[in-house]
């Protein structure tokens, strides 16, 4: 009997139109865990409440993130866990893709974690995250109105991350 | 002319000033705030118009040396001119710019405006209230660049229409 490999058991969905939305939900989580930002586009099943389901997704990516680092077979060094590290150096995770969806991920140096759900056929999303990390520079950081630490209240960020969201293949 | 400092440091220190006076410096005191802040800005427009006109010669009237704050000074302090220059001949000028660079990013909550479901005006209206802190160091930088070309006069600034600002030059007689 053979349960792995072979064809797919349940076939992806289809691929949505350019017309709407490409995604279905993103995240956005700084240093402590705070949930800045969440944007549902496109989302069926709403199991927990928001902010259990921020929690777990903080400590889903928080949890993945560790494992990827310990089990690499090239890494010589314990590399140290809690601190968000530069882009390129250490072992990090980008994405996980199910029959159903595609996670991607993203760090910055200062701890802010950008999460976007996609429909499955997405590419790399990493040059995506990063212009999303830059809408958020533009439009949050350089805000004179906003705190940090606080959860994203802008209008003008909402309305740039939707355009570009819009055009994410 | 000199070294250069980057845009974003800039910008973060003028948030900074502003967020300070209001909930530090002067916290419940929101006029001194702003009358400091004012101040802060008149020093820093008297010597900026001092580099800027360095080799000018004088200028002949008011007309011309509000021009001058039109074109030179504003491209200087935020690469762009003014847009729109209106006065009524009797000492009131009004220098509109349609994207004021320093309040181009500043934005509000956008659920507070669904609910509302008021006319867009009332929602402009909120996001001026909390923008009106942030005008004063830009109304004092106009005031004190025309009181060094001899020309006292009061500055203020409306917006009511984010991100374009208009400031009021009213000059003393």
């Amino acid at each position: 009997m053979q349960f792995f490999g072979g064809s797919e058991i349940s076939p992806s969905p289809p691929v949505p139109t350019a017309s709407g939305n490409n995604a279905h939900m993103m995240y956005v989580f700084n240093r402590n865990g705070v949930c800045l930002l969440y944007r549902e586009w496109n989302r069926l099943l709403h199991t927990l409440n928001a902010q259990q389901d921020h929690k777990l997704m903080f400590g889903l990516l928080f949890s993945l993130k560790s494992l990827t680092a310990k089990m690499d077979p090239t890494n010589a060094e314990k590399g140290n866990l809690g601190v968000p590290q530069l882009s390129g150096q250490g072992c990090s995770f980008h994405s996980f893709r199910t029959n159903t969806y595609k996670l991607s991920f993203m760090e910055s140096p200062s701890g802010i974690k950008i999460i976007l759900v996609t429909h499955p056929r997405t590419g790399d999303l990493r040059e995506s995250l990063k212009y999303i990390y830059n809408l958020y520079v533009e439009y949050v950081v350089k805000n004179p109105l906003y705190a940090p630490g606080t959860p994203i209240r802008s209008e003008l960020f909402n309305t740039s991350l939707d355009q570009y969201v819009r055009t994410i293949a | 002319m000199g070294r250069e400092v980057s845009e974003s440091c800039v910008d973060s220190l003028l948030t900074e000033i502003v967020s300070t006076y209001n909930n530090r410096f002067y916290a419940n005191k929101p006029e001194l705030a702003a009358r400091r802040i004012e101040a802060i800005g008149y020093q820093v427009g008297h010597q900026l118009s001092e580099r800027y006109t360095m080799e000018r010669p004088r200028f002949s009237d008011h007309l011309e040396a509000i021009k001058f704050i039109c074109k030179d000074f504003w491209s200087e302090l935020f690469k762009k001119q003014i847009d729109n220059l209106k006065t009524n001949h009797r000492g009131t000028f009004v220098l509109q710019d349609n994207r004021f660079r320093w309040l181009s990013r500043i934005s509000t909550d956008p659920s507070v405006e669904n609910t509302e479901s008021q006319d867009p005006s009332a929602a402009a209206e909120s996001k001026a209230s909390l923008a009106t802190m942030h005008v004063y160091f830009p109304c004092g930088i106009i005031r004190g660049a025309l009181s060094n070309l001899g020309i006292p006069c009061a500055v203020s600034a409306d917006i009511s229409n984010l991100p374009a600002c208009s400031f009021v030059v009213r000059i003393k007689a």
